[in-house]
């Protein structure tokens, strides 16, 4: 109803000069528009509607139309939208584009991503280095342009990259990554510091780029689920929902079993239990609190415990599948997931009580990291880190999918910005989970099938699919080629949207606080790298 | 002459032996304190035994000092431990030192581990170099006003570790002294900025960035390393005998050697265990808050100080 409403608004906005405008899937609009007039529109509907830029990717589609095709997503949160506004360029044409991102700082990240991939270039853009390719990869490599071979092995090269450089009397450049002291994912940070304070850092990262999208391009429907799967180890079962419910979206599958789709509400809700206790778990371990590390962590082993018990896999892989769920995972644990959630809740509750009452931990995450409103609203912050920063954003509310429409939640919402309130939001989070599955198990059939067919996939169709990971807005679009396979598949994940927003968090602490601030917003490398 | 020298032996060895059994001890308290089994009280030996073993990455930009840091921070270490009367006995270098060398012994390694941190040229030996500088800066007042209400009691107000030696020997029943008991407070404090512990830094941690100690010698490896370590191990020995040995004397004057030997060595794990309660209780400070953790120091043992005249 409201899709309509706004598809009628856009269709007036842009009468003037539009190419062609669809509205699929119940809510998602597609225009196309012409290259000369697409900045304008971009910035009319920015301006004119109520909704923030989340995706902005690329598509070789020559085997259709001999062109590229670049989407300009927008989510229009308040009404369940997604507008869609689309350009196509002629490969052997000039391969430039004007940039919107001076007008709409979000674009920034996803135009230096095309440039990097299919070589388009963005004029008068408002920063225009490699992002993807690092160092050591050769600049003129476009990997997802079609005539790039999956199997193409890539020369070394050694290339200096461009910082933003500070000077000025004691300003230092410290160094940082892509190895670091302990085992974690790869990542460079390049800190411009005056003794302690940090003045300005810069992330570079795409060491852990596997090649994802380049990967599933031609790949039957249910290898890329595997690849899906393995965006990022602990946001394994929302990614992969993701991708199903956009394969479900294009077969036009709207009905799912009830089983099916409280199941993967549960299981979406473990994953995300287990990843903010997690989070908390690394903030006591950054300040040395190791009484508390250890209690987090062990509840977070109790929820993966409780996940290899229902699907085998402590990280819920092989659970999803297009249609439904693999099999029925619940049965009858019912009673199993309810002892182990009531266990938890006592024991998260007391040792989050343990945790605020002392003062030492809390004078370390007070006011340290704040990230700005306007700041997180420019660039898009999303999840936890947007919703600490007064952002009142989330899928499952927004855009509800699964059976999330018919449970009762809130979504947590605070506007101190810092650390203390990005961990506030996760333990009340937690809390509202475990209230979610206790729902969930509650208003679920005992019996019954967790899955349809979904039978042949219809060729050359698109659509979105989207979810509340626990890093937040996680937004799947994919494009069927022929004979049941994709043809492009563009993740962008919350970790993309956040980096940016948690390198303006840093700037202005102290060295010693960054660990802490990045566990904060503990973003994914993988899940940002593909 | 001889028997002095076999002395010094015994006792040089003795504490190579025992020292990096201490910080063992502190570990598996750590993991005790959390109902966890923990690593295995001998954990650091295996570790010395283990970088021994390995090769040494030497960077090709370091000069002399880096190569000789290690050693020198070992030495002074040992020599400073070497100063204070371990058991009943006053052996060696103990017999013509001041309480003020032992200090300066320390210093001075600090010195040469600060300036190989940075002889490096990465960017987190500075960053690591200027840190530990900044608490050894932090910390020192505290130290020296221990360390002169410990000599002003004596009477002729001498620093001399023999005189100190004396009057502790005289007068064990000051362990229980308001004096005592308020530096014990103050030294532990500093035991815990010395050693690189929580709250002002973290031994165990992996983020390099948030690193004190540990961020200075990031880039040792091998026979190196395992002489820092060692050296850190001594460095902690140092403190944990001023404050068993002088601060609560209980037991000091036993004259055989064996059980003197056994109280002292049951005074270090009674500390040992009020440093994991610490470690397990309390959360890393900020790096700005350091200066408050040492002003506390401070001014406790300026209090002890001034009880000192008080009870005069």
């Amino acid at each position: 109803m409201v899709s309509e409403a706004i598809f009628d608004t856009i269709n007036r906005l842009l009468s003037s000069h539009m190419l062609e405008s669809k509205l699929l899937n119940e809510n998602e609009i597609y225009s196309e528009v012409s290259l000369a007039s697409h900045k304008y529109d971009c910035i009319n509907i920015y301006n004119n509607i109520d909704c923030v830029l989340v995706d902005l990717f690329g598509n070789d589609t020559s085997e259709i139309d001999g062109s590229i095709t670049v989407y300009y997503t927008f989510a229009v949160r308040s009404s369940n939208t997604l507008i869609t506004l689309y350009i196509k360029l002629d490969k052997k044409g000039s391969m430039q584009i004007s940039s919107i991102s001076k007008e709409i700082p979000a674009a920034s990240l996803y135009e230096r991503e095309i440039k990097d991939m299919f070589g388009i270039s963005f004029t008068d853009s408002a920063d225009s280095r490699e992002l993807v390719h690092h160092g050591n990869f050769p600049l003129k490599v476009h990997p997802l342009k079609k005539e790039f071979r999956k199997n193409t092995r890539l020369a070394f090269e050694k290339r200096e990259q461009s910082f933003t450089s500070i000077s000025g009397t004691g300003v230092f450049e410290v160094a940082v990554g892509p190895v670091h002291a302990g085992i974690i994912e790869p990542g460079h940070f390049r800190f411009s510091v005056a003794g302690e304070p940090i003045i300005n850092i810069e992330a570079k990262l795409y060491y852990t780029h596997r090649g994802l999208e380049k990967l599933s391009e031609n790949e039957d429907y249910m290898k890329v689920l595997l690849f899906s799967e393995r965006i990022s180890g602990d946001e394994t079962f929302t990614n992969s929902l993701a991708y199903c419910q956009a394969i479900e979206k294009i077969n036009g599958i709207t009905y799912l079993p009830e089983r099916a789709l409280y199941s993967r509400v549960i299981f979406a809700e473990l994953e995300r239990i287990c990843s903010h206790i997690g989070d908390i778990s690394g903030l006591c371990v950054d300040t040395g609190y190791i009484f508390a590390n250890g209690q987090f962590a062990m509840m977070r082993r109790w929820i993966q415990m409780l996940c290899e018990q229902l699907t085998g896999s402590r990280f819920l892989r092989n659970t999803n599948k297009p249609g439904g769920l693999r099999r029925d995972f619940i049965m009858d644990n019912k009673k199993l997931i309810l002892d182990c959630l009531n266990n938890l809740y006592t024991e998260f509750n007391d040792t989050i009580e343990i945790i605020k009452n002392n003062g030492m931990f809390i004078d370390r995450v007070e006011h340290t990291g704040i990230l700005n409103n306007s700041i997180a609203v420019d660039l898009n912050a999303v999840g936890p880190g947007g919703r600490a920063s007064g952002i009142n954003t989330d899928v499952r509310k927004e855009f509800p999918y699964a059976a999330y429409s018919k449970l009762k939640f809130n979504v947590p919402k605070h506007a101190n910005c810092d650390i203390n309130c990005r961990m506030n939001v996760k333990i009340e989070e937690v809390i509202e989970s475990i209230g979610i599955i206790r729902q969930a198990l509650d208003k679920m059939t005992d019996k019954g099938s967790v899955a349809v067919e979904i039978g042949k996939l219809k060729p050359y169709s698109f659509a979105f699919g989207m979810t509340e990971s626990p890093r937040g807005e996680n937004i799947h679009f994919v494009m069927t080629g022929a004979d049941n396979t994709i043809m492009r598949y563009k993740v962008r994940t919350p970790s993309f949207c956040n980096w940016p927003v948690l390198c303006h968090a840093v700037n202005s602490n102290t060295l010693t606080d960054f660990p802490l601030i990045n566990k904060s917003f503990n973003l994914s490398y993988a899940g940002n790298d593909l | 002459m001889i028997v002095s020298v076999l002395k010094l032996l015994v006792q040089i060895m003795l504490i190579l032996i025992i020292a990096p059994f201490f910080t063992g001890v502190i570990k598996k308290l750590k993991s005790k304190f959390q109902h966890k089994i923990g690593l295995s009280v001998f954990q650091p030996y295996y570790n010395l035994i283990k970088l021994c073993k390995k090769d040494l990455v030497v960077s090709s930009v370091t000069s002399w000092i880096y190569n000789v840091a290690p050693y020198i921070y070992f030495m002074t270490s040992l020599f400073a431990v070497l100063c204070l009367p371990v058991v009943h006995q006053l052996i060696g270098p103990a017999y013509f030192t001041d309480l003020l060398v032992i200090v300066y012994l320390l210093v001075a390694g600090r010195i040469f581990m600060a300036l190989a941190g940075l002889d490096t040229g990465s960017a987190f030996g500075g960053m690591g170099s200027s840190r530990e500088m900044l608490v050894s800066a932090l910390v020192e007042p505290a130290l020296f006003v221990i360390i002169i209400t410990v000599s002003s009691r004596t009477g002729i107000a001498s620093t001399n570790v023999s005189s100190i030696y004396e009057y502790t020997l005289s007068h064990t029943e000051a362990a229980f002294s308001p004096i005592n008991l308020l530096l014990f407070a103050s030294m532990l404090m500093i035991l815990i900025a010395e050693s690189s512990r929580i709250p002002v830094d973290d031994p165990s941690t992996h983020l390099e960035l948030t690193m004190v100690h540990e961020a200075m010698v990031l880039e040792y490896s091998g026979r190196h390393l395992a002489f820092i370590e060692m050296g850190t191990h001594i460095k902690q020995l140092v403190f944990m005998t001023f404050m068993a040995n002088i601060l609560i004397p209980i037991g000091f004057n036993i004259e055989n050697i064996f059980i003197g030997l056994g109280i002292y060595i049951l005074k270090i794990l009674a500390i040992t265990v009020l440093v994991a309660l610490v470690e397990i209780n309390t959360v890393k400070l900020r790096l700005y808050s350091i200066p408050n953790f040492a002003a506390i120091a401070f001014i406790i043992s300026v209090l002890g100080f001034l009880t000192c005249f008080i009870l005069k």
